[in-house]
């Protein structure tokens, strides 16, 4: 099951951008440019596991709509332009689960989104890549139904491959993600955890190499 | 020490000087008087005494007169004019007398002691004798060849007490005086430093951020016309307080307004950037994400130019003539092509005056009037004009379009407002024009008019000033 996430935002750039990337990673996406047309088809449609609303919109404000969300259930993310932290107070203190201000980093949404997920139970914790199926809750890896057993790191490092599907991941966002801390110095350790996933896993050609950028787990 | 204790205590002084100075001349000047006088009766009173005495002794007394008779002859003739301030010698002898004192001892007329002699031969004594105060005049007469000393000794005690108890209540009256004087100016000068204590206050509670405190002094005098002038200082400071704190709050609002406008494009860019820099697109995402990158850059370089012009407006403008004909073929040829995209006409029409403006300036601020008159109609409407209009020093624009809702047309010249705000971003609008038309109105000192009703139509009016 794919996690499905409402995008409410009048900038059709921002919207796009947060769509694809959104997307790509394993997302399902519903976008709307304006606040009244959002609230109306949730009546029809309301299976959102996460609202990304933006404040300013027309139609209906993101402080309107919230009142929606909650009449759903679904957890509400702000992407906001307004710095002034009365909105921030009034956002958060209505019972928003988070916001976001823009200009903003896709890899720090998508943080959010996964924490605001995992908080409210919602979280997706079963990732896919051609025939390997990773079970985050249950920490196991099957290939093509047959368990395969990795080691602690490899899984680490496959787990964060597989969030940010598509996406490249540089080296040290790996390290600090699977090692837990800003990792100085030799990287060598990483080639060789991704070296065996590769093999053990059958996806030399997936995980491809991007010389000086990372890594990235590509699935189209 | 307060001013008006100062003032207090000076005037007082001065009182207390003038007041005892005059006392004391006045005081100086009675006693001198009375003294005198009484010197002077003493005198005449001794004078007629040797006088009468000297005469009737004469009359009666004979050369041959034996001693016995010639003594009770003299007492007798005596007698008849003494009282009880009369001394009558000879050769230290006391003949007749009322005193139990011998003059001679203070004044012997005979022997030139005591004060100088005047012309009827009298001379005098004043001085203290037994604890009494003494005036005495005597001269000396001669009997048939016998030489008499004639005394009239006056006891001036009493004056002398009088005279202290006048000077007493000299004393006590200038005391009083004075102390009243000084109760009276210090009253004074306490209440006429009280409006000053009240403007001290207004001015510390001015200071202390309270620009609506007006000092409550009503008095007619210097004081009140300073009071008066003071509230009138406060009150400018006031309304330069409030003028700056609007500014500020303008300015506040605008740079709010620009760091919103900037960041959703600038959010934009950074997400489709990162999108083509780390995610394996599509060639048509590709594209997808390079257009949007492009338009919002396009966007952005407008936002920065509109910006920029309404910021560097504050200086002054160089205004010269311009003919209004030239003004309307240069807004002509910069809004063809949007025009025509538009599929609107934009007809111009001018009476040959010329208008004293900068010719820049103008032309931007009717290119961005004509623009937005182009953007008022909806797609599907039948007419499709803008006319922009030149009558004396007034220019107009003019167009059958949407149409601005009254609650808006207040607001509409406040930077980054925009009536509907995702209309008018599709049409490319940056919420600017508008600020940017006032700007430059402003900078000539012109007048801008607004009449508009939704669904007829909007005229901009810009008068400028005629000198």
């Amino acid at each position: 099951m794919k996690n499905r996430i409402l995008i409410v935002e009048d900038d059709e750039a921002i919207a796009s951008a947060v769509a694809l990337n959104l997307q790509v990673a394993g997302y399902d996406c519903a976008v709307f440019d304006d606040g009244r047309r959002a609230a109306d088809s949730l009546q029809d449609d309301h299976a959102y596991d996460l609202a990304l609303l933006d404040i300013m919109l027309p139609g209906a404000d993101g402080f309107e709509l919230f009142g929606y969300m909650e009449q759903y259930n679904i957890p509400v993310i702000y992407m906001t332009a307004k710095t002034d932290s009365a909105s921030e107070i009034r956002g958060l203190r209505d019972g928003a689960e988070d916001y976001i201000v823009k200009p903003f980093d896709m890899l720090t949404l998508m943080v959010r989104i996964e924490k605001v997920l995992r908080r409210t139970g919602r979280l997706n914790t079963v990732y896919r890549v051609r025939d390997v199926e990773l079970n985050s809750e249950t920490k196991t890896v099957t290939k093509a139904g047959k368990p395969v057993y990795l080691q602690p790191l490899e899984f680490g490092v496959l787990l964060t491959l597989l969030k940010y599907k598509n996406m490249t991941v540089t080296r040290e966002q790996l390290m600090t993600k699977v090692w837990g801390y800003d990792y100085v110095g030799e990287t060598r350790v990483l080639d060789v955890k991704i070296f065996s996933l590769r093999k053990k896993l059958d996806l030399t050609d997936a995980i491809r190499t991007l010389p000086k950028l990372g890594y990235r787990l590509e699935e189209r | 020490m307060k001013l008006w204790q100062k003032a207090a205590a000076v005037c007082a002084g001065v009182l207390a000087l003038v007041v005892a100075a005059c006392s004391v001349a006045m005081l100086l000047y009675a006693r001198h008087t009375i003294l005198d006088m009484s010197r002077e009766q003493v005198k005449a009173k001794q004078r007629d005494l040797a006088t009468s005495f000297s005469e009737m002794a004469n009359y009666y007394l004979l050369e041959a007169d034996t001693s016995p008779v010639r003594e009770s002859l003299v007492d007798y003739c005596f007698t008849r004019f003494a009282d009880d301030t009369s001394v009558l010698m000879q050769e230290g002898r006391t003949l007749s007398s009322a005193l139990d004192i011998d003059p001679s001892r203070w004044l012997d007329p005979g022997t030139g002691d005591g004060s100088w002699e005047d012309r009827y031969g009298q001379r005098t004594y004043e001085g203290r004798i037994r604890g009494r105060d003494v005036f005495m005049a005597a001269s000396q007469v001669s009997v048939r060849a016998e030489r008499y000393a004639v005394y009239t000794v006056a006891d001036v005690t009493d004056i002398h007490r009088d005279l202290r108890t006048m000077a007493l209540i000299f004393l006590a009256v200038s005391l009083g005086g004075i102390a009243l004087g000084a109760g009276a100016v210090t009253l004074l000068m306490r209440r006429g430093a009280k409006p000053l204590a009240a403007l001290s206050d207004a001015a510390r509670r001015i200071a202390g951020g309270a620009y609506d405190v007006r000092a409550d002094v009503s008095t007619k005098d210097e004081i009140g016309a300073l009071a008066a002038d003071f509230n009138t200082m406060a009150a400018a400071v006031q309304s330069r307080v409030d003028e700056l704190t609007e500014t500020a709050q303008r300015q506040r609002l605008f740079i709010g307004g620009v760091n919103h406008e900037f960041k959703t494009p600038l959010t934009a860019i950074l997400l489709h950037t990162r999108l083509l820099q780390k995610v394996n697109l599509t060639e048509a995402e590709r594209a997808q994400s390079l257009t949007h990158i492009e338009r919002q850059c396009t966007w952005l370089e407008r936002l920065t130019q509109k910006l920029l012009r309404t910021i560097t407006l504050d200086q002054e403008v160089e205004k010269t003539p311009v003919p209004a004909r030239v003004l309307l073929d240069r807004v002509r040829a910069s809004t063809q092509q949007i025009m025509a995209d538009r599929n609107v006409t934009l007809l111009t029409d001018c009476d040959g005056s010329d208008l004293l403006a900068d010719a820049d300036l103008m032309q931007s601020l009717l290119v961005n009037l004509a623009d937005n008159a182009g953007k008022s109609y909806d797609p599907d409407s039948p007419d499709r004009t803008v006319r922009l209009t030149v009558r004396g020093n007034v220019i107009e624009v003019k167009d059958a379009g949407r149409g601005i809702p009254p609650e808006a047309i207040e607001r509409i010249f406040e930077p980054f407002y925009m009536v509907d705000k995702s209309r008018s971003k599709k049409l490319g609008g940056s919420g600017l024009g508008l600020a940017l038309v006032k700007a430059i109105a402003d900078a000539h000192g012109a007048k801008l008019e607004v009449e508009s009703a939704p669904g007829k139509g909007t005229t901009f009016r810009v008068i400028l000033p005629t000198e």
